[in-house]
């Protein structure tokens, strides 16, 4: 006989469920409003992109749309190569921030004691102290150790402030994952270190993922620590783009057309992490 | 195959004393329970001879070499978790050939391992699954299998049966025999169950407080439990105890609680002697108790009001105020009709005594 499977319980749908007793308009306009404040500005900024010099003051009004700008700002030297460093910059730190995080968070969820102890009140210390105030340290920093306008100057400072915020993260997706399973592998030959490459490490793919892509986001976003730590050497993407104001004027076309090329590699990391990043987030 | 030999083995946590002065000597291919309540130390014994917990004083031997300071990985042991601990990120084929590949053993030995493993505990079908598309019950056996692929000295295992249901319980509990049967090894079990302790060890070490209370086969415990609180532990229901004044009369002795009193030869119990014009506490198992009159003279009665009765099935179980106390009684005919507030009364063969003082020790 074939099953009858109970009907299922008619959806009540997102908005309704979420404000029940007729407030379903008022919840889904606020929604929409909450989109648009954050859209719009994406909006206007692809918009202006696409608009000739002349009429970027006009954007509303206008009707002339042009792609030259994409065209003048891709020519510019300068651009591809923040394009590239920027690029090559984020992945580093990403990579050797998960390093240094991974081990962190391991450490920090699975052992007690005096080093834990204290690297966790490092931890702790160093991410209170607000983030503008340790630029200019590392200026001097980096000017000593003779890495400044350098990759390392750059990636060593983001991979710093990486470890101080991304290890809590990690050590919320370690503390998620049962440590039997490290036990188990103890037993069946692994050494701590083995069992902690071989097991733990592939259990927490997941958060290491949803932390790859933070780590990169935030660094390809980054724009202070880059332009003070970074001159002509160096160019970084979020420091050509600002260098479109200038004593002669304002580029707002140019500006907007490498904004929109920078959106790219972030708006495609983030859509393939998604749901790994709200993941991450809600820890 | 090998022995297990405990001596003075102590952990201690800051100033909290887990486990204190264990001495245990386990036979070669002796299944051995530890059981207690939670706290009582019984896991981190186990983890100490697993080698996941340091000792902190005392000597633990595996087959005659001393392992204190061994990692887990070279005292050649098994160990199944109560959540089964399998690696999430293999197949159930890569979870059991696992430890055999760390020990660098050959594939096709390796395949013939986990071929066998898995005939033995019929998963030959689920050995491409993950773990997360096995069942509670599929996913233990899987573990058992972890266990048994390596052929090691000794088999642990913390509470594996917890996490499963009870009918799921007691099938596995059958199966775990039958392993035993087919894959003799040195077994250590760890539950806080009295039911899988009693049907599963050929010893069973009851713990409580880091303590180890008693260490005997299980009819020992059942029937010469060493205190108050093996014999509390022991059986369930668990046992009655009524705290009764003893004294002398003539070639008896007159245990008395209230409006509850009954005699005891002298002759039968020379026990009691020393505890004449004083207290001691008797315990009864529920299973000893008859409704009725006493058969003979080797039998004591008294009488009480049903409070409470459970109707089982193949027995009733009645809670019967008698005095101030309430007894417990097990194995009453279940077509018996008792209400409420109903007088009966019983019988319990004086065999069937059991004498604590007020330490809780047996008199």
């Amino acid at each position: 006989m074939k099953d009858v499977a109970a009907a299922p319980a008619r959806s009540k749908g997102f908005f309704s469920s979420l404000a029940p007793r007729g407030r379903t308009v008022f919840f889904a306009l606020t929604a929409v409003a909450v989109c648009l404040l954050f859209a719009f500005p994406v909006f206007w900024l692809v918009l202006t992109s696409l608009r000739p010099g002349t009429g970027v003051y006009y954007v509303h009004r206008g009707t002339e749309f042009t792609i030259d700008n994409f065209h003048d700002v891709l020519s510019q030297e300068i651009v591809i190569k923040a394009l590239f460093n920027s690029f090559m910059i984020s992945t580093l730190a990403t990579l050797l921030s998960l390093g240094v995080t991974a081990t962190s968070g391991y450490m920090l969820s699975r052992f007690k004691g005096p080093i834990p102890n204290t690297w966790f009140s490092l931890i702790y210390i160093f991410r209170c102290v607000p983030y503008v105030a340790w630029v200019l340290p590392l200026y001097f920093v980096t000017q000593r150790l003779n890495i400044f306008d350098s990759y390392w100057g750059l990636v060593l400072p983001h991979v710093a402030v990486h470890i101080c915020f991304f290890s809590w993260i990690m050590k919320g997706f370690f503390d998620g994952i049962d440590p039997s399973m490290e036990y188990a592998a103890m037993i069946d030959g692994c050494s701590r270190w083995g069992a902690f490459w071989r097991v733990a490490m592939p259990a927490a793919i997941p958060g290491l993922t949803a932390l790859a892509i933070l780590c990169w986001l935030y660094t390809w976003n980054e724009f202070l620590f880059a332009l003070i730590l970074t001159a002509h050497e160096t160019p970084i993407l979020t420091v050509v783009m600002a260098q479109f104001v200038h004593e002669l004027g304002m580029e707002w076309h140019l500006m907007s057309a490498t904004a929109v090329i920078a959106l790219g590699p972030a708006l495609i990391v983030t859509l393939f992490g998604q749901r790994y990043v709200i993941r991450g987030l809600r820890i | 195959m090998a022995d297990i030999v405990l001596s003075n083995v102590h952990k201690v946590y800051g100033h909290v004393v887990a486990v204190k002065d264990i001495n245990l000597d386990i036979k070669d291919r002796e299944f051995v329970v530890l059981v207690g309540p939670s706290g009582c130390g019984k896991s981190t014994t186990l983890r100490m001879i697993a080698g996941l917990e340091e000792i902190s004083g005392g000597t633990i031997a595996i087959g005659g070499r001393v392992v204190n300071h061994l990692q887990p990985k070279d005292r050649d042991i098994a160990m199944v978790f109560q959540n089964y601990a399998l690696y999430q990120h293999m197949s159930v084929r890569d979870n059991l050939a696992f430890g055999l590949r760390n020990r660098r053993v050959p594939p096709a030995e390796i395949a013939a391992a986990v071929s066998r493993a898995a005939r033995i505990l019929s998963i030959e079908a689920l050995l491409d699954r993950r773990p997360y598309q096995l069942s509670g019950g599929q996913q233990q056996r899987v573990a058992l299998g972890r266990c048994i692929v390596r052929n090691p000295k000794v088999f642990l295992f913390d509470e594996p049966l917890s996490n499963l249901d009870a009918q799921l319980r007691a099938q596995m509990r059958l199966e775990l025999k039958e392993l035993r049967l087919r894959v003799p090894t040195t077994s250590i079990f760890v539950t806080h169950d009295q039911t899988e302790a009693m049907t599963l060890g050929d010893r069973i070490v009851v713990m409580k407080d880091g303590f180890v209370q008693q260490v005997g086969t299980p009819l020992e415990l059942y029937r010469r439990p060493a205190n108050r609180f093996v014999a509390s532990f022991i059986g369930s229901p668990s046992m009655n105890f009524l705290t009764v004044n003893v004294t002398a009369d003539g070639d008896h002795f007159s245990l008395a609680c209230r409006e509850l009193r009954f005699r005891l030869p002298t002759g039968r119990f020379p026990d009691l002697g020393s505890r004449v014009g004083r207290s001691v506490c008797v315990g009864v198992r529920p299973q000893h108790i008859r409704l009725g009159a006493p058969a003979n003279e080797k039998h004591i009665a008294f009488k009480g009001t049903v409070m409470v009765t459970e109707q089982l099935g193949d027995e009733q179980l009645l809670a019967v105020r008698v005095g101030d106390s309430e007894i417990r009684i097990a194995g009453v005919d279940p077509d018996l009709t008792l209400p409420t507030g109903s007088q009966i009364e019983a019988a319990v063969a004086t065999d069937n005594l059991h004498f604590f003082d007020e330490l809780g020790e047996t008199h």
